[in-house]
């Protein structure tokens, strides 16, 4: 069969993105999210201490996912194992921290003017690439281009709306002045995500050189690739170990065995069942990672019986989701509010946790006028590990309010496909931490990519957010915020049951790992802090 | 019986063009038409009729089976949906795995399942005849995945630990025994009960008794004189037992997660990767006929009265 | 047509039955048999009745093995194993049954046609039953199940058709030897319809071939309905069946293996338990037969 058109849009671009990341789900993996978190947060510590850091060493990390669309490119990284190769060979600008704020990486400093519609971005001093070349202001401007390429755009485009790539104005060999047509608070978050790194002047991706702690030297696809310590790497002293080998593995079992058996050293993602099987040998330990990951029903607000908001209200007081976590993330999870953007510093902490609460939710939905009890089908899809199990624990809570669920179970790459409904009346989803503003642009306003709720058409809500989107002072944004978070913790259609734990193994001579809230696994492949101990 | 032999080609090849037939109007049926399926939320009018266009989907159905079928002839079995690789390019690390995994099952089982079969032979109705007769219908009743989740049960890391359960790439070669031995159990019993019956067949014919009065020994007789005339009608089963290996393979790839076709059939139905699954099946139906047309060939040339009457 | 297989007290004298199933009932291995299908057949029907919880309640953690007030610990959701064991056999029962009996129905109807008219009948009949047998059945399964989606109507169907044409080859064959007799020629002597000799002299004289394919058929449809859901092609969740028990709880088999190994064993001594009838059938009407012929 032919290749496919080239041309397209980010629009387009992100679904892309998105589908080809759903092939590792089918194996049951934990689906990495796209973007990476953002915001205070907490974390607990794992990786273990053992002294001081020793250097040296081929560190063997088996990866979930992988297949023969793999692909080493800078800014089209898809499937958790580019993500994870991403890591280890591309720096961005900025970096989410493990607590989920943002923090200079290879930038010195990024400021905005006063309304936020020019930045100005200023490099460390001496960073340089895997070929010894130093990362100037060409770079960076080649870099944005190459992602901003209307012709072409990468995934990233779509987070930063009215950045114009020929605007982009080098002061010096440092400094680069970033032009933007409307204000854009969010444009650090978008320069700290992992796609949206910095290549240099003429990159190549069969030959990809970045700004990494690590540096490329093979690459199979679909099996596997190597990298070497970057001398060059800016954060001082790191990375650790000489060499790191990053492993494809589609499916969880293959990937427990072979940390079992010492075919590698990390793995990311051990399913729940097989915590026990880990735990119980004295040679390995899990880290387990708070996130922000959510993976929410939708309720289509404008489809029946949606469209009430009384039977949003019930179904969301069925939800018993202290079960939801024990049952369908075998207690790995916390405790959803009905809100998402955990991170987010706007986050309301203060609103009162909704519990269940059978009764009220009858009567609201006799209200309703559906006194005699309910049928609606709930269609979901193995599109990240808990979601299905997440339906059937559903389908079993909501039959003691009369309401009975049927489940439609979908392929997961057919899942978003309007063939088979979507945005479907009732479903779920799975999405990874991020801001408010930005999660809304992703799945609630108008024309977002993933608008399955179709909330966004609320005005009040949409008035506020409006605002809070152009206000560059961080508090007034953040009171408009909550404004739009009250409306929608009260009416909204999504049930945010829980976020996800994310598990991950690894061999107790490795050492140097820490948890992080971005939902990608092993602290965001912070494979430059990672060591192991030497014989 | 050269004649039979063309003829039954002749009706191997009709049924594959009748598969290929099947297979293609079983992806008719699907809901939107493959363009739409490839380009899933991508889809836009635009690109949509774009698609259509290379992909000849304006042309009538007709059309587009000759167009497929002579692909597939010359071996251009379409581009994955998922990976978009050439399927045939794709497959080929998969049926070498298969086949392999196939082959070292089948070598395991025809020679113990002979010896089987022609020591309960000798031993009519004794002990051991009747405990492997009881062995063969109890295996030959399970069905193989069932045999090979008992075998995990029992050898696995949840019982013994003697051997993994799942296949690895990085894993050492002790991963292939539970796939082999799950195989090679499931394809022995009808073997063991064919060579058992040839066997007493055999024993009881005027030629191995004249044999026995010429007063040779036993072991001479079996093995000389015996045992090359069961060889025809076991032959015979031993290739009914690979094709059946051929379809049966997908559940035991499956339940050790072993990369062949099997595994990959399954994992295109995931996807719904429609030219993948047409390729599969079309090689599982292929392998099928061809080696139940071998069995075929090989009975009839063992079996001298055919070989006489010619029909 | 679905008659056809219970239909063993025919109108027309029978003239040479000592009774298939009594000659059966004679050997040991039917008895061991009938006990172990019994006992399946029993759990299966009776299961729903005595569960201690519903099929689709939480009783423990995912995988917990020992866990109070469950006898064999929860699954992978922390439903009671015991429970859903209780309840997931009547499931497969009934679409083996159900398969089976269409299939080796249809099976005889097409056999018996095609032995009794011969001819073109015949060859077009045989050779459409080639291109059926060419496909393995769970392949063919397979495929239909992907591109409509799994559901208990085309199990039931797919099964049945792939069943078709292997009892169809064996009811012509029957049947080929059947109409020689005389009471097929005299039949025909007098002038009975055609359709009335099929259905009054042939089918009641190939009964003993068909009762042994039924439990043969019994037997494999067992096996790829049980496969099918194994392979997450069959029933769904969060329906109780053996199959799909396999299939959910198989990654928690090295913490909980009895979530695995209750269904497991089920479907072994069924699957075991049918075939020492069909055994002990085809050693009954090989018995009969001869001694007809010699």
């Amino acid at each position: 069969m032919p290749s496919l058109p080239e041309e397209r849009t980010p629009f387009l671009k992100h679904l892309t993105s998105r589908r080809g990341l759903l092939k590792a789900s089918p194996a049951g993996a934990a689906v990495a999210p796209v973007l990476a978190a953002c915001g205070g947060g907490d974390s607990s510590s794992g990786g273990g201490d053992a002294g001081e850091p020793q250097y040296g060493g081929r560190l063997r990390v088996g990866v979930a996912g992988g297949g023969a669309s793999d692909t080493l490119d800078a800014h089209d990284p898809t499937d958790n194992v580019d993500i994870a190769r991403n890591y280890a060979l591309y720096a961005a600008l900025m970096r989410f921290a493990n607590d989920g704020t943002i923090e200079p990486y290879l930038a010195e400093s990024l400021e905005p003017n006063e309304d936020g519609t020019e930045w100005t971005l200023v490099l460390k001093e001496g960073l340089t690439f895997h070929d010894d070349s130093p990362v100037t202001s060409e770079a960076v401007v080649y870099s944005l281009k190459r992602i901003l390429d209307p012709e072409n755009p990468m995934r990233g485009a779509g987070d930063m709306p009215g950045v114009d790539p020929e605007k982009l104005e080098i002061v010096d060999d440092r400094t680069v002045i970033i032009h933007i047509d409307e204000p854009l608070v969010t444009l650090p978050e978008a320069l700290a995500e992992y796609y949206n790194c910095i290549v240099p002047v003429d990159y190549d991706p069969d030959s990809p050189i970045g700004a990494g702690p690590f540096k490329y030297s093979e690459f199979v696809v679909g099996e596997y690739s190597l990298f070497k310590r970057h001398e060059g790497f800016h954060m001082e002293g790191l990375p650790y170990v000489d060499e790191l080998e990053i492993i494809d593995f589609p499916e969880d079992d293959a990937r427990v065995n072979a940390l079992n058996s010492g075919n590698v050293d990390v793995i990311s993602q051990v399913p729940q069942a097989q915590v026990t099987i880990v735990e119980g040998d004295p040679n390995l330990s899990i880290m387990e990672s708070e996130t922000g990951m959510w993976l929410p029903f939708t309720m289509n607000v404008e489809e029946e019986p949606f469209d009430d908001v009384r039977v949003r209200q019930a179904f969301r007081l069925i939800v018993d989701r202290q079960e939801m976590i024990d049952q369908a993330l075998a207690g790995y999870g916390q405790v959803g509010n009905d809100m998402y953007a955990r991170m987010d510093p706007s986050y309301p902490e203060d609103f009162p946790q909704r519990e269940q609460d059978i009764e009220e939710a009858k009567r609201l939905l006799s209200e309703a006028g559906y006194e005699d009890g309910l049928d609606v089908e709930l269609v979901t899809s193995d599109i990240s590990a808990g979601v299905v199990a997440a339906a059937e624990v559903f389908q079993e809570q909501a039959r003691e309010a009369g309401v009975n669920v049927t489940l439609r179970r979908v392929n997961p790459s057919d899942y978003w496909n309007p063939e088979e409904g979507f945005p479907y009346p009732f479903g779920q989803d799975f999405w990874s931490a991020r801001n408010y503003i930005t999660q809304t642009a992703q799945g609630s306003v108008v024309g977002a990519p993933y608008n399955e709720t179709m909330w966004g058409e609320h005005e009040e809500w949409l008035e506020y957010l409006k605002e809070a989107r152009t206000t560059a002072d961080e508090d007034a944004r953040n009171e408009l915020i909550r404004k739009a978070q009250e409306i929608e913790y009260e009416e909204g259609g999504y049930i945010v049951w829980g976020f996800v734990n994310l598990l991950d193994a690894h061999s107790t001579r490795v050492h140097g790992l820490e948890p992080s809230v971005s939902g990608h696994p092993l602290g965001s492949y912070a494979f430059h802090t990672m060591w192991m101990e030497q014989d | 019986m050269t004649r039979l032999i063309v003829v039954r080609l002749f009706f191997g090849a009709l049924t594959l063009w009748a598969v290929s037939l099947v297979v293609f109007a079983a992806t008719q049926a699907l809901p939107g038409d493959a363009a739409q399926l490839i380009l899933g939320r991508d889809a836009t009018p635009e690109r949509l009729a774009a698609l259509r266009d290379q992909l000849n989907l304006h042309e009538p159905v007709a059309v587009q089976y000759m167009q497929w079928l002579q692909g597939v002839v010359q071996g251009d079995l379409g581009t994955s949906f998922s990976n978009r690789m050439p399927v045939g390019e794709y497959l080929a690390s998969p049926i070498r795995s298969s086949l392999t995994l196939m082959g070292l099952a089948a070598l395991v089982a025809t020679p113990l399942a002979l010896f089987i079969g022609a020591f309960s032979a000798l031993r009519r109705d004794r002990g051991f005849d009747h405990g492997a007769s009881m062995g063969t219908l109890v295996l030959a009743s399970i069905p193989e995945f069932v045999v090979g989740i008992l075998l995990i049960l029992l050898l696995g890391p949840g019982g013994l630990g003697l051997f993994p359960s799942v296949y690895a790439r990085e894993g050492g070669p002790e991963q292939w025994t539970l796939p082999v031995l799950t195989l090679a159990l499931a394809v022995a019993p009808p073997i063991i009960r064919m060579m058992r019956a040839t066997m007493i067949e055999v024993l009881e014919s005027e030629y191995v008794q004249q044999a026995r009065l010429k007063g040779l020994s036993e072991r001479t007789v079996l093995w000389r004189h015996a045992a090359p005339n069961a060889i025809g009608p076991v032959a015979q089963v031993v290739a009914l037992q690979l094709a059946w290996l051929a379809g049966g393979v997908v559940a035991i790839e499956f339940l050790f997660n072993f990369p062949g076709v099997g595994k990959v059939l399954m994992d295109a139905i995931e996807n719904r990767d429609v030219p993948l699954i047409q390729a599969v099946v079309l090689l599982i139906a292929g392998i099928y006929i061809l080696v139940n047309l071998l069995a075929d060939a090989i009975g009839l040339a063992a079996n001298p009265k055919v070989r006489v009457a010619n029909r | 047509m679905s008659g056809a297989s219970t239909n063993t007290s025919p109108k027309t004298p029978v003239r040479r039955r000592p009774g298939l199933l009594r000659t059966a009932w004679r050997f040991g291995r039917t008895k061991v048999g009938v006990a172990l299908t019994g006992l399946i057949v029993l759990i299966a029907v009776v299961g729903p009745f005595v569960a201690p919880y519903t099929p689709t309640e939480f009783v423990t953690k995912p995988f917990e093995a020992d866990a109070d007030g469950a006898l064999f610990g929860g699954d992978n959701r922390g439903r009671d194993v015991f429970t859903r064991f209780l309840w997931g056999g009547w499931t497969l029962l009934l679409l083996a049954g159900a398969s089976a009996g269409i299939g080796v129905a249809a099976g005889t109807v097409v056999g018996i046609i095609a032995g009794y008219r011969r001819g073109w009948v015949d060859d077009v009949l045989m050779r459409v039953n080639d291109v059926l047998l060419a496909f393995p059945q769970l392949i063919a399964a397979l495929l239909v199940m992907s591109i409509i989606g799994p559901k208990v109507w085309l199990i039931v169907a797919v099964i049945a058709v792939s069943h078709m044409p292997r009892v169809a080859r064996v009811i012509r064959e029957a049947t080929r030897k059947v109409i020689e007799q005389d009471y097929v020629k005299a039949a025909e002597a007098i002038g009975l319809p055609r359709w009335k000799i099929m259905a009054v002299e042939i089918l009641p004289n190939v009964t003993s071939p068909l009762l042994v394919e039924l439990g043969l058929r019994l037997t494999y449809s067992i096996g790829v309905v049980a496969v099918l859901g194994f392979l997450g092609m069959g029933l769904q969740p969060p329906t109780a069946d053996w199959g799909l028990m396999i299939n959910e709880n198989r990654q928690g088999i090295a913490v909980q293996p009895w979530a695995v190994a209750l269904p497991v064993a089920a479907i072994a001594v069924l699957t075991v338990g049918a075939n020492l009838i069909t055994d002990g059938l085809s050693r009954a009407a090989i018995g009969i037969d001869r001694g007809v012929e010699k």
